[in-house]
């Protein structure tokens, strides 16, 4: 019996200890070494694809540890100063002259100067291109006045100009770097944190280390390193172990989260998904606003966000965000007053495609069977892969389609999705109502009037139905406070996957 | 024995060409179009993706690429990545310390757990502890494998706080941090393979441990012990040996979701990310290289087999 006893001892002792790392330690992500109190570990489940600034693959949260962006933005629209220290537009906002920091490197050593912006400028708009490189093609010129001062003339008034300089579009990254094109796998930028290869491990970990002759205010942390746990009970589970500090995490681990006791949660509304309609050319499928209202009524966008854990709105912009209409009220479903506005255009017979992912396919699946209640309409769910999705669903391929909409002022939306050259206006089309206010706003960008201006423009918006049912995607952040302290979402508006990193604290 | 090598060498030959071509022409089964991809949003201008094609050379023969790609992977070249822009063979070299960590974790667990409670099953035939072996065996490979590691991260990680989730440490910068990594991953990845080579052993060592030489050597007066350990046993690694290569190719498939689950940064979520994003020519360079890592097994294997067993030598 002894030897029995001995026989199932031995090897669970041994297995014991090396699951314990031969020393009885907690695991954590250095192989059972108490973690470096000097060293935040984050995970956002994945690595972008591609490091380049204005890469859609970059969300900010990953951004905006390497890199920095010229100005900053808070919540209610206040432009801060970052990099770039004064700026002032000239006559009709057709112009704008920024003046930047002298005292900043990039983490290679190249100098952040006018050229580095320039060269940035010059790389988003005419190589990366897409969603964030797109409205850059506005900057028709770009003069270096000295090593500090910069000046940029635009081919329209654009005075929301400096929103999109805080924003995903433009990072500074070393021009040394985007030059021999390693800034793709190895960012370099201007920010606390600078990548360390060679600590890091390929397809687990980044290591973003303390850059010495960082210009600004000391971090929390003098280190982050970046995790990749894509499973979400992994990603919970390593954010109660304290093999991360913090992580993003699915709804359905909060049991698990709350049950462990050293765990803090919070959400905010991340993503905007909206439902757009691209084939409004002449002869288009969503050619007659009615067609678009009729669709819009169709849609049963509370049946879909309570399949997602989302929630739904009236509009674009939310209460308390600049651009909110409160006159504007969306399209509350009713599938008579639909089926009322497809009669009137004579019951058309309609056959298309509804680009899918595997992340929103119950919100597209849910939204074309509501459409197809419509006599003759027949919407067929086209499930694509995340990459097929990301780059198809809004170039056009598509009559309508549903995705997120990242930009944060009433102007940069206009500008991407609606005016004439924007990006994701396939057919290229707008309206004359439509055009005239978003010009009267844009040339009074600036002025107290500008808000109310945009705001009359994005109803125009609304009751064109060139977009409905509305939907607010959340982001959950887990964070362990036996090892952190001060963790809030960042000071700019819905960027996925944000927290402001820089104010985190070691737990007492 | 040398006869044996060199037949098993000119077998391999025939299938690396069979494989090559099988891998080329699968990744054409893939819908799309990955200068469309490559485009991203301005994928759908048909010159902009007529240009990219022509640029990566997707609008010359199939049999004109293909045969520049067998040439080319002849001599380690497998193309540059779509995305990374990197080279293909760079990638994996990057990614196959993981897997092979994984998988032969993996392996070394069925094995063990295989031998072991396969022997004790044909030592205890038809009576209980044979048929809890069985059931257990047969429980063993019906778990899910994702599933039995998530439940081993909510027990070792999150109840008993002894494990890392963050699993994977390269070997040659703390061998030990890498061996205590792969402990629970190679044991969610070795269970389910291990129910093959417990029902192989089994059988091998209840007919070897029926057969008259056994009789004859326990007439002899030779203990249990070393009848079961060394005649039986020796008897049972035929089967065991063949089961084992097959259970090779069983783990590489289920290590693509351990990887997930154990965020390990193998070769599978690797390919898993280069078939979403249509990079072609890392799927050709990835999947060709694990057939070459199986059909090396095999190879060694039927080699292992020759060696135990003088029948399956050339005469």
């Amino acid at each position: 019996m002894k030897n029995t006893v001995m026989k199932i001892l031995v090897p669970l002792s041994i297995a014991g200890l090396l699951l314990t790392g031969c020393g009885g330690g907690g695991g954590s992500a250095d192989g059972g070494a108490a973690a470096a109190s000097d060293t935040l570990r984050v995970n956002w489940g994945g690595f972008p694809e591609s490091w380049e600034p204005g890469s859609q693959a970059m969300e900010p949260g990953y951004m905006r540890v390497p890199y920095e962006t010229l100005v900053l933005r808070e919540k209610d629209g206040t432009i801060l100063p970052n990099l770039a220290t004064e700026w002032e537009f000239g006559e009709g906002a057709t112009s704008l002259a920024l003046t930047l920091r002298d005292d900043v490197t990039f983490h290679d050593g190249t100098p952040f100067d006018a050229e580095a912006v320039k060269t940035n400028i010059e790389y988003v708009r005419d190589v990366v291109g897409g969603q964030f490189g797109g409205p850059l093609a506005a900057v028709e010129a770009i003069e270096v006045v000295d090593e500090t001062h910069v000046s940029l003339t635009f081919s329209r008034p654009f005075s929301t100009f400096l929103d999109l300089l805080s924003q995903r579009n433009l990072p500074m990254g070393s021009p040394a770097a985007i030059a021999d094109g390693s800034i793709k796998t190895n960012p370099v930028g201007t920010g606390p944190w600078a990548y360390d290869e060679s600590a890091s491990t390929t397809g687990t970990k980044m290591v973003f280390s303390e850059f010495e002759d960082y210009w600004g205010e000391e971090p929390g942390f003098p280190n982050v390193e970046l995790y990749a746990i894509a499973d979400p009970t992994a990603a919970a589970a390593a954010v109660i172990s304290g093999d991360v500090d913090l992580s993003d995490v699915e709804e359905e681990t909060i049991p698990t989260l709350e049950a462990a006791g050293n765990i803090d949660t919070f959400d905010y509304p991340a993503i905007r998904n909206n439902v757009v309609f691209f084939d409004r050319g002449e002869g288009g499928v969503f050619a007659d606003p009615k067609a678009r209202q009729a669709f819009c009524y169709a849609f049963d966008g509370q049946a879909a966000a309570d399949l997602t854990g989302g929630e739904t709105a009236t509009q674009h912009f939310i209460d308390g965000e600049v651009g909110y209409n409160p006159d504007i009220t969306g399209y509350e479903t009713s599938i008579d007053k639909a089926k009322e506005l497809w009669a009137e255009l004579g019951n058309p017979a309609v056959d298309i495609e509804w680009p899918a992912a595997p992340f929103n396919e119950q919100e597209v699946t849910v939204r074309a069977e509501n459409a197809n209640q419509l006599p003759n309409v027949n919407i067929t769910v086209q499930s694509l892969s995340v990459p097929q999705f990301v780059s198809t669903w809004n170039s056009g391929q598509y009559p309508l389609g549903i995705g997120n909409h990242a930009q944060i002022t009433p102007a940069d939306w206009y500008g991407s999705w609606f005016s004439e050259t924007a990006p994701s206006n396939p057919s290229k089309t707008v309206s004359d109502e439509l055009k005239a206010l978003a010009t009267d706003a844009q040339r009074s960008g600036g002025s107290p009037e500008a808000d109310e201006k945009w705001q009359a423009a994005l109803k125009q918006i609304s009751d064109e139905a060139l977009v409905c049912s509305h939907a607010i995607g959340v982001e959950l952040i887990a964070y362990n406070t036996d090892r952190v302290a001060d963790v809030n979402p960042a000071i700019q508006v819905w960027e996925q996957k944000l927290v402001d990193l820089r104010a985190i604290t070691p737990a007492d | 024995m040398l006869k044996l090598i060199g037949t098993r060498l000119l077998l391999v030959v025939p299938q690396l060409l069979i494989v090559s071509i099988l891998v080329f022409l699968l990744v054409y089964l893939i819908p799309g179009s990955a200068a469309a991809m490559i485009l991203g949003e301005a994928g759908s201008n048909p010159e902009a993706i007529a240009q990219v094609e022509a640029q990566l050379g997707l609008d010359r023969p199939f049999v004109v690429r293909l045969v520049e790609w067998m040439g080319a992977a002849l001599q380690g070249d497998l193309g540059t990545s779509l995305q990374s822009g990197r080279p293909v063979a760079d990638l994996v070299a990057e990614r196959i310390p993981a897997t092979l960590s994984l998988v032969a974790g993996g392996l070394l667990v069925a094995i063990v757990l295989g031998l072991s409670l396969g022997v004790l099953a044909g030592t205890h035939a038809r009576r209980p502890v044979d048929r809890a072996v069985t059931g257990l065996s047969s429980l063993m490979q019906s778990v899910p494998e994702f599933w039995l590691g998530l439940l081993m991260i909510l027990v070792f990680v999150i109840q008993l706080g002894i494990a890392p989730v963050v699993a994977w440490v390269p070997p040659q910068q703390d061998a030990g941090a890498w061996l205590q990594g792969l402990i629970l991953p190679a044991l969610a990845l070795g269970v389910g393979a291990s129910a093959l080579i417990t029902r192989q052993t089994r059988v091998a060592v209840t007919s070897a441990l029926e057969s008259r030489y056994a009789d004859t050597l326990t007439a002899a007066g030779v203990p249990r012990r070393r009848i079961v350990w060394v005649y039986a046993l020796k008897n049972a690694m035929v089967p065991v040996l063949a089961s084992s290569a097959l259970a090779v190719s069983i783990l590489f498939g289920t290590s693509l979701v351990m990887e997930r689950v154990f965020s390990f940064p193998g070769m599978g979520t690797m390919l898993l990310n280069a078939v979403l994003a249509k990079d072609f020519p890392l799927v050709q360079g990835t999947v060709l290289v694990i057939c070459v890592i199986i059909i090396a097994v095999n190879l060694v294997v039927d080699i292992g087999y020759g060696l135990i067993n003088p029948k399956a030598r050339p005469q």
